[in-house]
């Protein structure tokens, strides 16, 4: 067992050398002979959200002859410079990326926008010189995943929001959505957003929020944040998770202290443990965001621009993934079409 | 005994003032909670402490942890191992891992420092590498397993959790080799002065070995209650900076990292010493941004007032013994 322990790792590090080499030997070489297109399509994080958004980034690549790399800075925003850098002195022809600090990245997007075509998907740097942003609009589905709350705690009563970091615009955005829509405030123009200081609660007429807790992308972390909650507030209503595995965390705490169906849940994001909650009757729903579209249209649009074609871009900059809310009664169609798109 | 005293006293500090704070705080289902967290850090806290007091130092710890339990959901629910063949292939790797750290050390004459640290690199890269990088669970399967973590023992009205029973088992083990035998004479003599122990006829490789077997072991032991616990495992973020929290309540609860000293004890109370004060702050709804701020604060604050009062003490006494 030892001897295959040591083998087991052994040859994890050969392997691990004999597949990355070829990938970086065609990206710098490659261009010179047949000069085939090489896009970089860059996440927020690891995540499994990341991955449905891959697989529509592979069927773009067929279908519009092109190859993306998909780079996934594991520790945040020094991870992802560091990504994005080596991917421009490969000499990418576009870039699609998810900015982790829009506002303190400015002046980074538009240093590549400087040498490759560059895009912003899933959470975008409007301030910056990106040639448009496909997503959704987060401040909408704020007010989505805000409705799912009210459904299900119509009487109103204690919410207390997670997230893993709120640095980012996206979750800023749902965040506040959440916050207003709760508060039934009226719907405010895009760049008039107000965000609420993310300390102390904020008390509606129904509901009261009592806070946004951040876990770091901690999972261990996410579901102790969660158990503190039902510990420290014994009628907590509702609890919403802005990141894909927020829900799940607190869906495991909460079936730990027998609360199911006492301590309402709102998700975003397609993560397994939550439609399976949702099936199960333990989570009252989730707002989609489909990021299979993220992969697809950022490479449509990318390999559309590195050919000179301008007409791909979107009107207003902003190509609207349309968001779905998945509840009981469409979990198992959007279970079913989301393990297709997979390619399970 | 008296070494652990102050950080004891800071744990009861604490508890106390978020007890009076909000009463929720000593209901048994927080309680519990926070005496499963502290377990599953305390266990990993022990190893490094082995480390420590032989004047040694373990920075893979976390990436450990996250190797350990990225290959063992990887190994259960991808690869569909039966479960006790998948436990012996971790642990044996972990035990692997503790072994190369050792003979790496002792034979090579490599600094732990580096050893430790490009292990860090090593390990997460291979749990990110072997799983493709995707995230990892159990889902609803290994229920029997998974209580191994999430189980609880019912005392009376309390249950008391099963990785704390581990963490009980572990640190009476970590305890009596420490102070009743010759290993942990042998490891406490080798920290306070490694020529001196081998002049003096300890075989201190062996001993070196030894010490970091055990520390990888129980961080590989970490892993799988960390990973059976949480249930949705992310190979790159499983366990990260973990080895500070272990280093830091090896330290809290009293282990010189100039090696030679320690206590098991203190270290488990140290690790408490990291949970409640975590607890605390989503127990009072302190907004999480100042989290750190709080933790560094507290214990800095701690670590002073414990130094001034054992320096005043020790005045006090030798203004009595030289008035005697």
């Amino acid at each position: 067992m030892r001897k295959a322990g040591i083998a087991c790792i052994l040859m994890g590090v050969v392997m691990a050398g004999c597949t990355k080499v070829p990938e970086t030997a065609s990206d710098t070489g490659a261009p010179a002979e047949s000069d085939p297109i090489q896009l970089a399509f860059v996440t927020n994080g690891v995540d499994p959200f990341w991955n449905i958004a891959t697989a529509g980034v592979r069927t773009a690549e067929q279908e519009f002859g092109v190859t993306c790399e998909v780079l996934m800075p594991p520790k945040g925003i020094v991870d992802q410079k560091r990504m994005i850098e080596s991917a421009l002195s490969n000499g990418i022809d576009g870039l699609a990326i998810s900015p982790i600090d829009a506002a303190n990245q400015v002046a980074f997007i538009n240093d590549a926008c400087k040498v490759t075509k560059v895009i912003t998907q899933d959470s975008d740097a409007p301030d910056s010189e990106r040639l448009c942003f496909v997503g959704m609009d987060n401040y909408k589905a704020g007010r989505e995943a805000g409705k799912l709350v009210k459904e299900a705690l119509p009487e109103g009563g204690k919410v207390m929001i997670y997230v893993g970091r709120l640095e980012q615009l996206n979750s800023q955005q749902r965040r506040q959505g959440v916050i207003d829509e709760l508060l039934d405030r009226p719907i405010p123009a895009p760049d008039a957003i107000q965000y609420d200081p993310p300390g102390g609660e904020i008390v509606g007429e129904r509901y009261t929020i009592l806070g946004t807790r951040t876990d770091s992308f901690d999972y261990a972390k996410a579901k102790s944040n969660a158990e503190d909650t039902i510990a420290s507030v014994p009628d907590i209503g509702c609890m919403v998770g802005l990141w894909a595995y927020n829900v799940p965390a607190c869906l495991a705490a909460v079936k730990e202290a027998n609360k199911v169906g006492k301590i309402q849940l709102v998700s975003f994001d397609e993560d397994n443990a939550t439609l399976q909650g949702i099936a199960d009757g333990a989570v009252h729903g989730t707002i989609s965001q489909q990021p299979y579209e993220y992969g697809y249209h950022s490479v449509r649009i990318l390999a559309g621009l590195a050919r000179g074609d301008e007409t791909v871009l979107p009107e207003n900059d902003f190509y609207e993934v349309p968001i779905v809310v998945v509840k009981k009664d469409n979990v198992e169609a959007f279970r079913t079409k989301l393990a297709e798109l997979r390619g399970e | 005994m008296k070494k652990t005293l102050g950080i004891f006293g800071l744990l009861v500090f604490v508890c106390a003032f978020t007890a009076i704070a909000n009463p929720n705080f000593v209901n048994a289902y927080n309680i519990q909670n926070t005496i499963r967290w502290t377990a599953l850090y305390g266990i990993i806290s022990i190893g490094v402490a082995y480390v420590i007091i032989s004047g040694g130092i373990d920075l893979s710890i976390g990436s450990v942890v996250g190797l350990v339990g990225s290959m063992l959901a990887w190994l259960l629910a991808v690869k569909d191992v039966n479960v006790p063949v998948a436990l012996a292939t971790v642990v044996a790797m972990s035990i692997c891992i503790g072994l190369a750290h050792g003979l790496l050390i002792t034979k090579l004459r490599l600094q732990p420092f580096v050893v430790t640290l490009c292990g860090l690199l090593l390990y997460r890269g291979l749990a990110r590498y072997v799983t493709d990088d995707q995230s990892l669970g159990f889902g609803s399967s290994f229920e029997g397993l998974r209580s191994l973590a999430t189980g609880a023992l019912p005392i009376g009205g309390f249950s008391l959790p099963v990785p704390f029973l581990i963490m009980i088992a572990l640190a009476i083990i970590a305890s009596i080799l420490l102070n009743f035998t010759r290993f942990g004479r042998h490891l406490v003599a080798l920290g306070q002065n490694e020529t001196a122990a081998k002049y003096s006829g300890i075989r201190t490789d062996g001993v070196i070995i030894v010490s970091y077997v055990f520390c990888s072991l129980l961080a590989g032991l970490g892993g799988i209650l960390f990973a059976l616990d949480v249930n949705s495992i992310q190979p790159s973020g499983l366990g990260e900076f973990y080895e500070l929290y272990a280093i830091a309540a090896a330290v809290l609860g009293g282990c010189s990292l100039r090696g030679g000293e320690g206590s098991i004890v203190g270290v488990v109370i140290g690790a408490a010493v990291m949970r409640v004060l975590y607890n605390a702050i989503n127990i009072l709804h302190i907004p999480t941004h100042l989290e750190f701020a709080i933790i560094g604060a507290v214990i800095l604050t701690g670590v002073i007032v414990d130094e001034v009062v054992k320096r005043v003490v020790a005045k006090r006494r030798a203004r009595i013994d030289a008035s005697a």
